[in-house]
């Protein structure tokens, strides 16, 4: 088997079994019987067809989140813009409703879901066009611009756009049935989770198939071959930028639409961070971070309905979220060192 | 006889499918130059790497003065006194040349006050070796001869007994050579041995005293040094009769310029040339002499339309190349050799069939064809000669020598008009050159211009149409190669005008 097969197998069941020791000594320490508990969070997570629904509806905006950052990551860009992103989208399109309220479905629903990609787009771009033209480091100006678009979302949701029918309640108006994301098989899931998996898929095939794939390579690699090979950084990291940030824009408004029905504070629960972790553990692959994301929905998923049904504080999850990618992240990066020592 | 002061017994190493050292056996003694001889690829440096701890063998011994060792580490290696300077060095760039020493020391001070015993202690070899490097000047602006001698300052600095030195003179400049040479000396009078990693005869016959001749992974000869002459070592390095020295190439049949280069001047982070005029003709190869690190690197990227043009223009057959930076690839009609292949011309963790291809990666299908790019690999790795002959290799597995042969067999296996060409045979053994020059002198033929910078100062004067010098950024003068003198070019390098020559 190759080292890197090795790696990340030494890496899967360590990180597991790290894992599942910190999660035991957690639940130990609560009071809570750890096998029992966990075992319990697995049937919350996929046991049956409508907790799977919930875990597949976490799962999408935190796997578009995740292929938002695979993507620069290919180009050897970091970004963390995420959630900023998601929330750019979602204020765009919902603009889009706020102007068309009355407009068909036909109309509207495509508008909107558009109006929140270019929007996450165009607020990723932003950062990508700094980074290209003034030498702005990535890392550091999408994290500030995510403070600064959940800002304008509450400025909106606060101010011009709330609905003075919700009695206070800091919110647009309900979304008209023209302008909801349809949910697929029967459940909460929606198209957002077809669009996630689908981009995947396709961006996945983009970057190890195509030439647009060795160019992002070669300007990984190095920038200077790639000048003599005719390929542009600047436009290079404006692509990747903007349909990155688009597709977590497309994530946010499609959470807006489908799970809220408006626009109101707090519509991700730090999916964009969520996503940035996704990505590493997949090693910034596209296809790896479809099941990975699933999972980590399924945690997030899992912890709500421990919370409802066992009284455990809803942080529990957060918390063995935590757990988990420690785990696995150290997991992986000792497994890696183990075997370059040894190889 | 006293101990041996190095004694490796049947060293073997495989790195994949390649054996890079089949039960090689090889002994250094205390005051002797061991000049390790052999092409690219004959496991020279692999077998010196597992002395100092770098790669574990897969078999063998090591003794040091009688002891069995077994390194683990470099670290392990430098306190049992090996030190190695390699090809790629390991400075820090952007530190002075005093920070860089002071690091390696193993007992590296936080606080550096000026005059103290430690800056002492950093700077005893280098004023030594090197009194007019200024020890406070950042090691990214010292020229590649300067910073060899840093690099080997530091080895020395760590109380090595055995030095090795790992192709060492194929980036000086003649008088640096010349001085190495006597600083050799120097250590091996003081009780040091010496390895000398290498391929080029004028070493051996400068201070080598005994030679091992390695081919293949084998050693092929081994003998003192008075016992051999070059034309057996060479015969022994390659294993069949010395290949006859090129003929030079014809003259071009017509002086209607191609290329006209007029009032070039560029600026790369410091490194300047002002005003750099001259015309070729089709079929001409202008050789550009000069001490590293005068201003060819930024001659040649301009050249090559790399770097936006301050003033002037780059004029290949009435179409203006300069300043390409942004609008697109470098000219399909330019082929561009770069010094340090690893840092500007190929792209390290990407496998040799992309590599290759990256010359024309633009005009490849949306979704390219990997099987026909592994074919023009395949094709083109056993023309040149590349080893490894593997196209999904990644580049950075390649030694410095095949990095080269791999750029030269993308840029200059297809036509051209104009071929730049940056120390092209740098770390190459002599087939292998002269494979090189073959290539060059190919294009010439049929009807490129070739401009050649080089230190191989015999080479330009065999092989050049006309030599132009460069110093300080500035062509100090242009002569035809029958007019050419070594002393009117010394005295160009050194920097005085043609108006004295002439």
């Amino acid at each position: 088997m190759s080292a890197a097969g090795s790696i990340r197998i030494i890496a899967i069941v360590g990180g597991s079994a790290a894992f599942l020791i910190g999660a035991s000594i957690f639940l130990a320490a609560i009071g809570r019987p750890p096998l029992a508990t966990l075992s319990q969070m697995v049937l919350y997570a996929f046991g049956d067809s409508y907790s799977l629904s919930e875990s597949l509806v976490k799962a999408t905006p935190i796997l578009l989140c995740a292929l938002a950052v695979i993507l620069p990551a290919r180009l050897g860009l970091i970004t963390v813009g995420g959630e900023g992103q998601l929330y750019f989208g979602a204020l765009t399109g919902t603009a889009v409703v706020i102007a068309l309220p009355a407009a068909p479905m036909v109309v509207l629903l495509p508008a909107m879901l558009l109006a929140g990609a270019i929007g996450g787009g165009a607020w990723s771009g932003i950062a990508g066009l700094l980074r290209a033209r003034c030498n702005v480091n990535e890392t550091i100006s999408t994290l500030l611009m995510n403070y600064v678009a959940v800002l304008l979302v509450n400025y909106v949701i606060y101010g011009a756009w709330k609905d003075p029918a919700s009695l206070g309640w800091p919110a647009t108006m309900m979304f008209p049935p023209a302008a909801i994301v349809p949910s697929v098989f029967g459940t909460r899931a929606h198209v957002g989770l077809i669009v996630g998996i689908a981009a995947a898929v396709v961006l996945h095939i983009s970057v190890t198939h195509t030439r647009w794939g060795i160019a992002l390579r070669v300007l990984a690699g190095n920038r200077k071959v790639a000048a003599m090979a005719g390929f542009s950084f600047v436009k290079q990291t404006l692509l990747v930028m903007a349909l990155g940030g688009a597709l977590a824009g497309f994530a946010g408004i499609c959470e807006t639409s489908a799970i809220q029905g408006r626009l109101q504070a707090g519509i991700s629960v730090g999916y964009g961070l969520t996503g940035f972790l996704v990505a590493w553990l997949s090693g910034q692959n596209f296809l790896r971070a479809i099941p990975i994301a699933i999972l980590i929905g399924g945690l997030i998923a899992a912890g709500d309905a421990l919370q409802l049904y066992s009284k455990i504080p809803s942080a529990s999850a957060t918390i063995m979220q935590g757990l988990l990618f420690v785990a696995a992240l150290g997991a992986s990066g000792l497994a890696g060192r183990g075997t370059a020592r040894h190889g | 006889m006293a101990q041996p002061l190095v004694m490796m017994s049947s060293i073997r190493k495989q790195f994949g499918p390649v054996l890079a050292n089949d039960d090689v056996s090889v002994t250094v003694n205390a005051g002797e130059v061991l000049a390790l001889l052999g092409e690219n690829g004959a496991g020279k440096s692999t077998l010196m790497k597992i002395l100092y701890g770098f790669y574990a063998a897969d078999a063998g011994t090591i003794r040091i003065s009688g002891q069995p060792v077994s390194f683990s580490s470099p670290r392990e290696a430098m306190a049992a006194g090996i030190g190695m300077v390699f090809q790629q060095f390991s400075l820090i760039p952007a530190l002075s040349v005093l920070e860089n020493l002071l690091a390696a020391l193993p007992d590296a001070p936080w606080l550096q006050p000026r005059g103290s015993t430690k800056v002492r202690a950093a700077l005893r070899w280098l004023t030594r070796l090197a009194p007019e490097i200024d020890p406070n000047r950042a090691v990214r602006t010292l020229s590649v001869g300067e910073r060899q001698l840093v690099e080997l300052a530091k080895v020395l600095n760590l109380d090595a007994r055995v030095v090795i030195l790992d192709e060492p003179t194929s980036v000086l400049t003649p008088a640096e050579t010349e001085r190495l040479y006597g600083f050799i000396k120097t250590l091996t009078s003081e009780g040091k041995a010496v390895v000398l990693i290498t391929h080029k005869l004028a070493d051996i016959a400068a201070c080598a005293d005994h030679i091992v001749v390695m081919r293949g992974g084998k050693i092929v000869d081994e003998a003192p040094a008075r016992d051999r002459t070059p034309g057996s070592l060479v015969e022994a390095m390659v294993g069949r009769g010395v290949a006859g020295s090129l003929p030079p190439p014809s003259s071009p049949p017509t002086d209607v310029p191609l290329l006209q280069v007029r009032g070039l001047s560029a600026d790369i982070q410091g490194r300047k040339i002002r005003d750099v005029s001259f015309e070729l003709a089709p079929g001409e190869i202008l050789g550009i002499a000069g001490v590293s690190g005068n201003g060819q690197f930024t001659l040649a990227e301009s050249l090559a339309g790399l770097v936006p043009a301050l003033a002037g223009d780059v004029v290949l057959d009435g179409v203006s190349i300069a300043s390409r930076v942004e609008d697109g690839a470098i000219s399909g009609d330019v082929a561009y050799v770069p010094e340090r292949p690893l840092d500007n011309a190929v792209v390290a963790d990407l496998d040799l069939a992309l590599n290759l291809a990256l010359r024309d990666v633009r005009q490849l299908d949306f979704f390219p064809d990997r099987k026909a790019a592994f074919r023009r690999a395949h094709e083109l790795i056993s023309r040149y000669d590349i080893r490894p002959p593997q196209p999904t290799l990644a580049a950075s597995a390649l030694s410095g020598g095949n990095l080269q042969k791999l750029v030269i067999a993308r840029e200059l296996s297809g036509r051209v008009r104009l071929v730049i060409a940056c120390y092209p045979t740098m770390g190459l053994d002599v087939l292998a050159t002269q494979a090189v020059y073959r290539e060059m002198f190919r294009q010439a033929t049929e009807d490129a211009c070739v401009v050649w910078i080089s230190e191989e100062l015999d080479d330009l004067l065999s092989y050049a149409h006309r030599i132009a010098v460069i110093h300080a950024g500035e062509i100090m003068g242009i002569t035809r190669r029958e007019a050419a003198d070594r002393r009117t070019l010394g005295r160009w390098m050194a920097g005085h005008a043609m108006i004295e020559a002439a």
